[in-house]
């Protein structure tokens, strides 16, 4: 049997520590060796927070316990994200991690709701959708999987502790086989005649060669951005935000939901843990000064702080390749997106599944490199659209960035979606890629652009015989929400944290 | 809201018609809109049959047509794959077979299992752990086959003028309204049909046309912008014989697709016959030598029913054009060398239902149908493409141009990855998925140089009883299934039973 290749990451943060762990847990030592050199000076970004429902088969796939992990990271359920006073003045509406309407039939429900709605039925399109009535009611159970009634019509993701995530990573990947090396890279040693990276050269002088190099330096991306030189494509006409403001507050009600809430130059995050509530504001520095977002993010906290605000600058984007030479770039050090939709973390996971089954030999391989990067470009761009969407389907005049934001030119792609659901209220499914047209309809319907019309499919069933149909899916649906557990008694049963002291304070987190 | 659509007349003749105007009929009829059938001459022969993958019998379980009927009024014989042969010079033959089973967690296939036995030394083919293939070469039918994991379903070889008429009395059952014609010229106002004006003078106006007619696009082909682009230059062939053979005794569970030297011919079971079709390239060989030719490629006397006709290969620009929306072989066409005429018919239909227009005044939907149209044609073109590329036939002048020519990059970037790695990238709206697609590379001796290395996890020796346990699966699997005849007899019993209850 050959040798086994080295892989080495650069960078312990989130990604770094969920590349380690998928490697570690995902393919044999006999394969490849896993090597993690970090610095403890470096502080970690600590992406995100919140998730999306996919980190639970990352977590399936390298067989993480759920309610011992939950535990670790004080963690709480997420059932969708709560958006207030997008796209106007006064809007409420929550993106569901689950479908509109009866399974199997999102194809056609909401174009029965724009028909009931014109024969006079009351109510929001949320009210048709499980997750969004037990978000609402922070109800939380777990799924029924089997079935195709009502329990099965939601999917759940997390609010957890990113450094206390990485911390517990970290401890599986040891336990598993990742060697960790304490360091500060001082020079990074290319090959002369091809370029490939050879090995990482510490300021203890400590040299770590690899095969493969995986790049999880976050925002610096030392090898991919500085060693390799790979651009970067700049996506801010688009996405102006360029700053996030962050700070955590006292515990208060363990809402089963992200809250997003549109501000004067941005918007306002909150996240509830088992231990505290996570808070931010994302803004733009090109309609308000970083001192003013700071002050305004501290006027709106529900609790008391328990932490200085600490400042981070980005710029929406990605590089132009996530992958070039022998080095495959993973979470901030390949791109970022604001935290908007909780999809930094899944951008990790889904450049980490992707890589695995392609992982090169002991030369990389172009026609294995050109498919992943033409994957996670699909992924990035598709996000990308999602997100400006947000900002796009606004009518709020009060503050200048939505106005901007309302007149901008988007890209085609997006265009196109929106003014066929303005006009027949047909949404374009994609197989790769994060959201299905549910999460396209809350956003569209919440932001306040109802469809001109809707499909004759819908026009089969007499009248009042849909709107009844409508009326007892509504009030069946909160018949059943009524018998969950209350979301916090859900977590004290099944994965309460240990009332211990959090490290805290040295992290800004997305 | 604008005024809604009233009135659809679907143009066209033989199945597609038909499909199309059952389809809107049980859709819609119900929201008040009237469908109307302008029939034009049948395009069919005699000699011609439909081969129909399994996903048609989702078609007629939704329009209401019930499936014993095609077995005991289309001579249908149901199928488990189409077989393969002379596609190379040393390789045996290979089974496509129609394996459905669900994709697999983590998207850890069985084909990566097998690559790794197979640099291990496993001797096994790759088809014998497909469900169907077995299933095929067994003789069985799979019927409702198969546990969680391990599942195949048949598709259907169809006397094409039968199934036609069945499924034209049925959908006239159902109340749509036809009317046998020809057209004599069509209204237009820009991009919209007004009126289709008949051979008796009869003018037929509609919101919104479906040109259900076949290559001959009688309504999309006079529409702006939706011209044809060819694919001759990577799909050589342009002629196409049908014809008729004897029966098959006992009848086999699979279509034969044998390549020859200038071409190909298929023959596909049905209950009386074995209808017969060659497909080549002019410039390589003339009508006359081919069907000279054929009972010997065949290796069976052929019917005195011999008709040949041009075959174009290609896409139209643009699918829907204003008021006029175009399905199956009106907006492209391949060979049919996998079976997919009708597959694409109720593709497009059900793709225009989901995208049915909202209103009679514009078409915002037109553009969303055709690129989904357009990718669905590409990706069945580079499937069907794979075959020639990958052909062995070495010293044969038109197989060596084939195997050497480029292709699309869709295509390369799917052989390439499946050389390095074994995965198939896939495309939005595949009809083929990985499982079909690791049939046709690997049966065309295409052999993946690497695995993923999540297979290194596994130890060897439960890699060794995972691929023996799916061999014991499948043989008990396929054990329980009925043979073709003894299918066949099972639906006469139960018609008869269902006649005589009703009488």
């Amino acid at each position: 049997m050959s040798e086994p290749l080295d892989i080495v990451i650069l960078g312990g943060g989130t990604a770094g520590w969920m590349a380690a762990t998928a490697l570690v847990s995902l393919i044999p030592p006999t394969s490849y060796r896993v090597r993690l050199v970090e610095s403890e000076e470096i502080g970690i970004v600590g992406v995100g927070e919140a998730t999306f429902p996919e980190i639970r088969n990352f977590n399936d796939a390298i067989g993480i316990d759920e309610a011992e992990m939950m535990r670790a990271t004080n963690a709480a359920f997420k059932l969708g994200i709560q958006f207030v006073d997008w796209g106007f003045k006064g809007s409420c509406y929550i993106h569901p991690f689950g479908v509109h309407g009866p399974v199997g039939m999102d194809y056609i429900f909401h174009h029965r709701w724009l028909r009931a709605r014109r024969l006079g039925l009351k109510g929001d399109i949320q009210d048709y959708s499980f997750a969004a009535q037990a978000a609402r009611d922070c109800r939380f159970e777990l799924p029924e999987t089997r079935s195709t009634n009502l329990d099965s019509a939601y999917t759940y993701a997390y609010h957890f502790d990113a450094g206390l995530y990485a911390v517990y990573l970290r401890g599986l990947a040891e336990k598993r086989g990742v060697i960790r090396t304490e360091g500060k890279v001082k020079d990074v040693v290319q090959d002369p005649e091809t370029g490939d990276i050879r090995s990482l050269l510490l300021e203890s002088g400590e040299t770590i060669s690899g095969d493969l190099f995986i790049d999880c330096s976050g925002f610096r991306s030392l090898l991919l951005g500085k060693t390799l030189g790979v651009g970067w494509e700049d996506w801010s006409k688009w996405l102006p935000c360029d700053r996030a403001v962050a700070v955590p507050s006292e515990r208060d009600e363990l809402s089963p939901y992200t809250r997003s809430t549109a501000m004067e130059a941005g918007w306002r995050w909150r996240i509830p843990l088992q231990h505290r509530t996570g808070n931010g504001y994302v803004f733009s520095t090109s309609f308000i000064g970083e001192d003013e977002a700071a002050a305004s993010l501290m006027r709106s906290l529900e609790t008391k702080a328990l932490a200085e605000p600490r400042m981070l600058k980005f710029q929406a984007g990605r590089r132009v390749v996530n992958w070039a030479k022998n080095c495959v770039a993973i979470g901030l050090a390949g791109g970022f997106l604001e935290p908007l939709e909780s999809t930094s973390i899944y951008l990790i996971q889904v450049a980490i599944m992707q890589l695995v089954p392609l992982l090169p030999g002991k030369s990389v391989d172009p026609r294995l490199r050109d498919e992943f990067n033409r994957l996670i470009d699909l992924q990035y761009e598709r996000i990308r659209d999602f997100l400006i969407l947000h900002y796009k389907l606004n009518t709020r005049e009060d503050a200048e960035i939505w106005r901007y934001c309302a007149a901008m030119d988007v890209p085609e792609s997006l265009t196109r979606k929106i003014e066929l659901f303005r006009h027949s209220a047909i949404i374009e499914r994609y197989r790769d890629g994060l959201f299905p047209p549910t999460s396209w309809l809350s956003v569209f319907i919440g932001q306040g652009l109802i469809p001109e019309a809707y499909s004759p499919l819908a026009d089969t069933m007499p009248g009042e015989n849909l709107v009844a149909h409508m009326d007892a899916f509504r009030v069946d649906i909160l018949d059943r929400v009524e018998e969950m557990r209350r979301h916090e008694r859900f977590i004290d049963l099944y994965c309460a944290a240990e009332p211990a002291v959090a490290p805290m304070g040295t992290e800004v987190r997305l | 809201m604008t005024r809604r659509i009233e009135q659809v007349v679907v143009v066209g003749a033989d199945a597609p018609a038909w499909m199309a105007a059952a389809a809107i009929q049980n859709s819609v009829s119900a929201a008040g809109i009237r469908v109307r059938v302008i029939e034009l001459p049948t395009q069919l022969q005699p000699a011609d049959a439909y081969s129909a993958l399994p996903e048609l019998a989702g078609f007629h379980h939704r329009i209401g047509l019930p499936e014993d009927l095609l077995f005991t009024l289309c001579k249908a014989v149901p199928i488990a794959g189409r077989r393969f042969s002379n596609w190379s010079g040393a390789a045996l033959p290979f089974i496509h077979g129609f394996d459905r089973s669900p994709p697999p967690a983590a998207g850890l296939g069985f084909t990566q299992l097998w690559i790794k036995g197979r640099q291990k030394g496993l001797r096994t083919e790759f088809e014998n752990f497909s469900l169907a293939s077995v299933a095929a070469k067994a003789g069985r039918v799979p019927v409702a086959a198969g546990g969680a994991a391990l599942h195949a379903a048949f598709g259907y070889n169809l006397d094409a003028g039968a199934y036609s008429a069945l499924l034209r009395h049925f959908t006239m059952r159902g109340g749509v309204e036809s009317k046998a014609a020809t057209i004599a010229d069509v209204e237009t106002e820009g991009d919209r049909i007004i009126a289709v004006i008949l051979n008796d003078g009869e003018r037929v106006e509609a919101d919104l046309f479906v040109d259900a007619s076949g290559p001959r696009a009688a309504l999309i082909g006079r529409m702006r912008g939706a011209d044809v682009e060819s694919w001759r230059e990577w799909l050589p062939c342009d002629r196409m014989l049908v014809a008729s053979a004897r029966g098959l005794r006992p009848l086999p569970a699979f279509s034969q697709i044998s390549a020859f030297r200038h071409g190909w011919i298929g023959l596909s079971p049905l209950q009386d016959r074995t209808a017969v079709v060659a497909v080549y390239d002019s410039r390589e060989t003339s009508d006359q030598a081919v069907l000279e030719d054929l009972p010997a490629l065949a290796n069976m006397p052929i019917g005195g029913d011999a008709i040949v006709s041009g075959l174009s290969q290609g896409i139209r620009r643009r699918a829907w054009v204003g008021n006029c929306v175009a399905i199956g072989e009106s907006a492209f066409s391949l060979e049919p060398l996998d079976g997919t005429q009708l597959h694409i018919v109720h593709y497009c239909i059900s793709q225009l239902m989901t995208l049915f227009p909202v209103e009679a005044g514009a078409f915002p939907e037109a553009e969303l149908y055709d690129r989904i149209v357009h990718r669905l044609a590409v990706n069945l073109r580079d499937f069907q493409l794979a075959h020639y590329k990958l052909n062995r036939r070495f010293d044969m002048p038109f197989w060596d141009a084939c195997r050497d020519a480029a292709v699309p990059e869709t295509l390369q970037r799917k052989l390439d990855v499946f050389t390095a790695r074994g995965r198939v990238p896939l495309n939005d709206d595949e009809t083929f998925q990985e499982q079909d697609w690791d049939s046709l590379f690997i049966g065309h001796g295409l052999m993946p140089q690497s695995y993923d290395p999540r297979v290194d996890a596994i130890p060897e020796q439960e890699h060794i009883a995972q691929v023996q346990a799916r061999l014991n699966d499948i043989v008990g699997l396929v054990e329980a299934m009925p043979p073709v005849d003894d299918f066949l007899a099972g639906v006469n019993s139960r018609q008869a039973a269902e006649a005589e209850a009703v009488g």
